[in-house]
């Protein structure tokens, strides 16, 4: 093996990634399984407790909602809207400027870009909540209300992220050689067939990529909704990073945010597997 | 190839050249401090940016051979890294940032801070303890030991516009709670008369978590005449576990809950349950409330930078209004510093810390803000704030926290979390997602599971 | 580049009916940042917005005052390392997985995508201590490796999805003209994929200039960076918003010119894609 190039290039990877890595996982795979209060004094081995109280606690169910009905909503969104724009902009002649224009909201942190979309939102000083849509008839404070904030996050985190996955599909698509397009273009067919013949299943492996990596994010966003909402009104944009967040530094109790976190790690692993073995087999 | 070797090797100077300019210089004993507000806290130490050193603490550095390092973030944010840091024993702050709700309590009982009573007399010529108001000290003891000392402060109180007032017909402030009710009422009618749309009788803070706990907690107490937390209204854990007292959310807690609900949902914005300080504040600069209490600090953080001439020239000040058990509706709350158990340097961070609440220091706080509330007797009675507010409201707003008993909440370790579960539970509540009932009841069960697996009813 | 056959007038209006839109809504909010940050403070949430107004510049003067400059620094220095690392160790990684076949291969990529899995709330404390037990806190290294855990996964990925597009014929030409598997990388491979480092790299630019919480926890004063700098102003006392819109928009800057820079190198419409 050794005498392999492969073996080589692939080494330095997994040794900076492994080193950084080993520790952690073990650390949480522990903290997971121990009572560890900080108002309490003494750390010890309590099994699966922490895993019970989890799954007995409504945050937690409250949070499974929240999550599931973010990540979908938000996530077939951006696909949808990525790749309309990929599609656009891919074009020989489409210009540099307006892809970069494209891309700025992923250049503006996600604190900023919460914080800007709370203010525009705002039913009483923002932009867009003050100003535009009541005048458009829209008398709404997002924000306060539940499904209003779960809206708001929404769109926030579509806004700020979108651009990233326009810019993978985007590279996708110019990777589809010409010929290809112009082969069954000979043959007679329309831009529809184009589309469904040639582009769609070539993009397969980048749409794949696109969405696990999504969906990895979307469970790890946190500052955008925290400033945003704090996870309100209530628990309506409660996430599972948020209760996660919560649990440990202001409820103390990093047993059972470990605890949270392992379950995190263990959902996406099948979800991810599951993606993986259907679609990736080739990639 | 677009890079050349002398674009490499270019490109890996500047680099190189960044790292190196990036190292931090040695100092004498180095001092950290971690705290929140950049530009507001300690603006004349840290200037507006909070990253300066000004001439005031330079020449306190000399003299006392300390270099002071300020880190400031986000208040939520910046508890994770003084978490950390104090779970870790790395000793990486000397000074933290606390809150008299629940920071201290929490972070006293885990054994993080170092207990101040001794050091009082190191630094007296800095900080003297006797030449601030007690309360603010109080709300800093626990379990009879001190354990952080006072930035800025405040006390109960409402601001409110006496022109609206006026235009409704209504020539004095309430005294009572129940009086209070019918003049919002009667300012909400007569808002809704006139047409005006965009005015609200009332902003107080609805934002899920700890946010509305501290002016709810004033409430409850005026409601029910005391601490109704737990059975008989103890406020220390021995006194808890002497009882055994259980929670009573579903009890006593409920009117001066059920109140601030209510009150938020009737009279307060539509977005009240997302507001924090700063929406209430801002609300009522722009001149879109009437009525903001019980922290009238927040008012007064408003008024300075209003452009609405009514705000500044008709903004009064009120004691705050009596409920039915015959007590104020509280709201107290100090900024406090404490010194790190893991400190290092203790002595010096003590010395630090004196430094950092002390006359000449709050002193400047009044300068740059004139706020009408601060630590020290002699500041408040001076022309900083006597040419700036009424003698009449001075004394008031003083009434306000030198008479004031902080512990109109239980100081007990889980503190934050009851603050927390409490705010929001609340703001569900006056966002209509659960009914009051719902949320007292859900509060109930958590603090009975919370209160028996901390061990209080063994 | 000769038009495509049977494009049609309402294909093109419809492109740019898309285009004008998204173009609005992506804008909106950075143009509505950018007149905040000179505007003042009350003026900056005034409503209705005044939309004629004298410009403001005090709060760009208050961030040449602040240390913000040393923020910005921190996380060029970040940002850029973390290019650096990601793609030397990347592209030859990368590389080598799609010149690989069966389990290996498959448990290889599993694990690199597994690593970002775990939520970061949940590893931000064993990430302290271990960085804090090799002395590496409050130092750019420390963030960068941390990032690495983020980016490096991710542009694999990327590369993966791309590389595999490369035949290996080419890998075979290469080798019967004598070459040996780094000069492939190096003569043949790196040059055809340029466009997709390109596009690689401002993500990964992008990302690191812009991650908060890992940069946040590891760092205290030394080595913060913009978003951190961002959040201390912009947190619960956030009064200054003219100040957070003026960093923000300042702190876009450098990722933009990077951006600029980069994506030059997207060639538009690869012509004849990846083979020829």
């Amino acid at each position: 093996m050794v005498k392999d190039w492969r073996f080589w290039f692939v080494i330095p990877t997994v040794l900076a990634l492994g080193t950084v890595v080993a520790f952690p996982t073990g650390f949480l795979l522990w903290m997971s399984t121990a009572h560890w209060v900080v108002t309490e004094p003494g750390v010890y081995f309590n099994g699966a407790q922490n895993f019970q109280t989890l799954f007995a606690s409504s945050a937690f169910l409250s949070a499974t909602g929240v999550t599931l009905a973010y990540l979908t909503l938000s996530t077939a969104i951006m696909v949808v809207l990525a790749f309309a724009f990929a599609l656009a902009l891919a074009g020989p002649h489409s210009s540099g400027l307006l892809r970069a224009l494209m891309i700025t909201p992923l250049v503006i942190p996600p604190v900023v870009v919460g914080f800007t979309w709370r203010f525009l939102l705002n039913g009483e000083i923002g932009f867009i909540g003050a100003y535009l849509l009541p005048a458009i008839g829209i008398e709404a404070n997002l924000l306060a209300e539940p499904l209003g904030a779960l809206f708001s996050i929404v769109i926030a985190d579509v806004w700020s992220r979108t651009p990233f996955m326009f810019l993978i599909f985007l590279a996708a698509l110019q990777s589809i050689p010409r010929d290809y397009y112009e082969a069954i273009r000979l043959d007679g067919a329309k831009r529809f067939h184009e589309f469904f013949l040639i582009t769609l299943p070539m993009m397969k492996g980048a749409i794949s990529v696109a969405i696990l990596f999504r969906v990895i994010d979307a469970l790890n966003t946190f500052e955008l909704i925290y400033v945003m909402t704090k996870g309100g009104p209530g628990r309506s944009t409660q996430t599972y990073s948020l209760l996660g967040w919560k649990t440990a530094f202001q409820g103390f109790d990093f047993g059972a945010a470990a605890a949270l976190g392992v379950v995190m790690i263990v959902v996406t692993t099948i979800v991810a597997l599951a993606v993986f073995r259907r679609f990736m087999r080739g990639v | 190839m677009k890079m050349t070797k002398n674009g490499l090797a270019a490109f890996a100077t500047a680099v190189g050249l960044l790292y190196s300019t990036a190292s931090p210089a040695l100092a004498t004993t180095e001092i950290n401090v971690i705290g929140f507000g950049a530009g507001f806290a300690w603006a004349d130490l840290f200037g507006p940016s909070g990253t300066e050193k000004t001439q005031k603490l330079l020449d306190f550095e000399s003299a006392n051979d300390v270099s002071v390092n300020m880190e400031f973030a986000d208040e939520d944010v910046a508890r994770q890294k003084v978490l950390l840091d104090l779970i870790n024993g790395t000793g990486n702050y000397d000074l933290v940032m606390l809150g008299s709700d629940g920071a201290v309590q929490t972070f006293s009982a885990a054994g993080y801070l170092e207990p101040l009573d001794g050091y009082l007399d190191s630094a007296k010529d800095i900080f003297d303890a006797s030449k601030v108001y007690k309360p603010f000290l109080e709300a800093n003891t626990v379990n009879g030991q001190l354990w952080g000392l006072p930035y800025y402060s405040f006390g109960s109180g409402v601001v409110y516009r006496k022109d609206i007032f006026d235009k409704y017909g209504i020539t004095e402030f309430p005294k009572t709670t129940a009086e209070l009710e019918v003049v919002l009422q009667t300012i909400k009618d007569g808002l809704a008369a006139d047409g005006i749309t965009d005015v609200y009788p009332l902003t107080m803070r609805g934002a899920p978590g700890e946010e509305p706990s501290l002016d709810l907690s004033g409430f409850v107490y005026a409601y029910a005449g005391y601490p109704a937390w737990f059975e008989g209204g103890p406020v220390t854990p021995e006194e808890i576990k002497a009882t055994k007292a259980q929670p009573i959310f579903n009890g006593d807690f409920k009117p001066g809950f059920e109140t601030f609900v209510r009150w938020s949902q009737d009279f307060g914005p539509p977005g009240i349950a997302t507001h924090t300080w700063v929406d209430m504040m801002n609300l009522y600069a722009q001149g879109k409330a009437v009525v903001l209490m019980p922290s009238a600090i927040n008012a007064f953080a408003g008024i300075p930078g209003s452009e609405i001439a009514a705000v500044k020239e008709h903004s009064k000040f009120a004691p705050s209004p009596t409920g039915p058990s015959g007590k104020a509706i509280q709201s107290f709350w100090t900024f406090s510093v404490g010194v790190s158990a893991y400190s290092k340097n203790k002595p010096e961070a003590y010395k630090t810390l004196a430094f950092l609440t002390s006359e000449p220091v709050l002193r400047g706080f009044a300068d740059a803000f004139g706020w009408p509330y601060t630590t020290y007797p002699e500041i408040m009675h001076s022309p900083t704030l006597t040419d700036r507010w009424s003698a009449e409201m001075l004394g008031q707003i003083e009434a306000s926290f030198s008479e004031a008993d902080p512990h109109y909440f239980p100081y007990i370790p889980e503190l934050v979390e009851f603050m927390d579960q409490i705010g929001t539970g609340a703001s569900s509540a006056i966002a209509g997602t659960v009914t009051v009932d719902e949320a007292l009841n859900e509060l109930q069960d958590w603090s009975t599971d919370r209160m028996t697996r901390a061990g209080y009813y063994k | 580049m000769a038009r495509k056959l049977g494009r049609t007038l309402s294909d093109d209006l419809g492109r740019w009916t898309l285009i004008t839109l998204a173009l609005i809504f992506v804008l909106l909010p950075i143009v509505w940042l950018a007149i905040a940050s000179v505007k003042t403070r009350n003026a900056a949430l005034a409503i209705p917005p005044e939309f004629i107004f004298t410009p403001d510049f005090s709060a760009y003067a208050r961030i040449m005052s602040g240390g913000f400059l040393g923020a910005f620094q921190n996380s060029l220095i970040i940002a850029l390392s973390n290019v650096v690392l990601t793609l030397v160790l990347g592209v030859p990684a990368a590389f080598a997985l799609t010149r690989m076949h069966g389990k290996v291969q498959e448990n290889l990529s599993f694990w690199l995508l597994s690593i970002r899995m775990a939520p970061l709330f949940a590893v931000i404390l064993p990430l302290y201590v271990l960085f804090k037990s090799i002395g590496l806190l409050d130092t750019p290294i420390a963030v960068s490796l941390a990032h690495l855990t983020l980016t490096l996964p991710l542009a694999i990925w990327m590369l993966v999805t791309y590389f595999r597009s490369i035949p290996v014929d080419l890998d075979h030409a290469a080798r019967l003209d004598g070459a040996n598997a780094l000069q492939i990388l190096w003569l043949v491979i790196i040059p055809i994929a340029r466009p997709m480092l390109a596009s690689v790299a401002i993500i990964v630019f992008i990302f690191s200039w812009n991650e908060f919480l890992l940069a946040f926890i590891l760092t205290s004063r030394n080595a913060q960076t913009v978003p951190v700098a961002v959040a201390s102003l912009a947190g619960t006392m956030s009064f200054d918003w003219p100040l957070i819109a003026a960093v923000s928009v300042a702190s876009m800057l450098p990722a933009l010119i990077f951006v600029g820079f980069a994506q030059r190198h997207i060639v538009s419409g690869l012509g004849s894609g990846a083979v020829k």
